[in-house]
């Protein structure tokens, strides 16, 4: 990765995401309080329409890039031995990408 | 009065200590530095430390103060609370007692060019500048380099080296907004990278203890602003108080 010019993007990413989990969160706590579904079956219908995995996958992309962000500040900031950042900064990477797996399965590839 | 300094001679001690001192205040004693130096000359003339204005322009005493960066010429020394220790600033290699050393304040200073930088043919007399452009300097022209914010950083403290610091991102700041200058684009994108300038976690000790009232924060903020394009016209940065030490 050109290590040049990565400080805005990473910045802005981190800006962008934080204001649309923001809002994400607000949105869902608001909708569960005035229009809490009242059983499963009806829970299962709001979260799995189309608009709603949407926002959800979006939420987990914003979530899983502002970790990212987070922790290769906190690396880059404490790690300053070259083999062992980068070797923590590719666990932190495959720990993430695993989790953006697990949600996809979760969010994606349910049966029923 | 109750002092605590800081004492490292490298030459004689092992390791820095703390050294007790009492003194009685004069009525002429006002300011910090009064009083350091009348411990100098009447209890131990080896205490070393750097000064020279004496009201606060030069820069030269900041020192670490009750746990705050300051300049001990312009801070009263009535309203500090006993003992009052003092230390050379956080993070600064000492060279003896109070006395840092700035070389890599310096080095990363110089490292955002701190000149204008315009090759167009100059003009019979001077280049000159609108009080509108002129007013844009504000907040960033005064700082005195006296290093208080930088050595406050937590981010200059884990990245010395790599993060410009804040004193050098107000020096930045103060030539990219310079309309003289014809450097502007380069400037920003020597700074685009995830050290020189994003090493920043806005934790705007800067801010606070700057003794001139400036805010390299609000500096930074403007450089990531004009980074990203979103580049309102604004004026000069706003001064705020200096938060008194205690």
């Amino acid at each position: 990765m050109n290590r040049k010019h990565t400080g805005l993007r990473a910045w802005l990413v981190q800006r962008v995401s934080a204001v649309y989990m923001f809002l994400f969160i607000a949105f869902f706590l608001i909708h569960l309080v005035v229009a809490a579904p009242q059983q499963y079956a009806a829970w299962h219908a709001w979260i799995t329409s189309a608009a709603m995995s949407i926002a959800t996958s979006v939420f987990f992309a914003a979530l899983l890039a502002h970790a990212w962000v987070g922790l290769r500040d906190v690396l880059m900031d404490y790690v300053h031995a070259a083999t062992a950042r980068v070797a923590l900064l590719g666990l932190v990477g495959f720990g993430l990408t695993a989790a953006g797996v697990w949600v996809v399965r979760i969010l994606w590839m349910r049966h029923g | 009065m109750r002092f605590s300094i800081f004492r490292y001679d490298p030459e004689r001690d092992e390791k820095p200590y703390m050294q007790a001192f009492e003194i009685e205040l004069k009525p002429t004693d006002r300011m910090l530095l009064d009083v350091i130096l009348r411990i100098r000359d009447s209890q131990d003339d080896s205490l070393t430390l750097r000064k020279s204005c004496r009201e606060g322009v030069c820069g030269s005493d900041a020192i670490n103060i009750n746990g705050r960066n300051g300049l001990a010429c312009v801070t009263p020394v009535r309203e500090l609370k006993e003992p009052v220790e003092l230390r050379p600033l956080p993070s600064f290699p000492v060279i003896r007692d109070l006395v840092v050393d700035m070389t890599r304040f310096y080095q990363q200073y110089h490292s955002i060019r701190p000149y204008l930088i315009n090759d167009e043919a100059a003009p019979e007399k001077e280049r000159l500048q609108s009080p509108e452009d002129r007013d844009k300097l504000d907040g960033s022209y005064e700082c005195i380099l006296c290093a208080c914010c930088t050595s406050q950083c937590p981010s200059s403290w884990w990245n010395p080296d790599k993060f410009v610091g804040p004193a050098g991102l107000l020096q930045a700041y103060r030539f990219i907004v310079d309309s003289r200058d014809r450097a502007t684009d380069e400037r920003l994108d020597d700074l685009n990278d995830p050290y020189r300038l994003f090493r920043c976690r806005t934790i705007m000790n800067c801010t606070e203890v700057c003794p001139k009232g400036l805010s390299p924060s609000r500096a930074i903020e403007r450089i990531r602003l004009k980074m990203s394009k979103v580049d309102h016209d604004e004026g000069g940065l706003a001064l705020h108080r200096v938060p008194p030490i205690r």
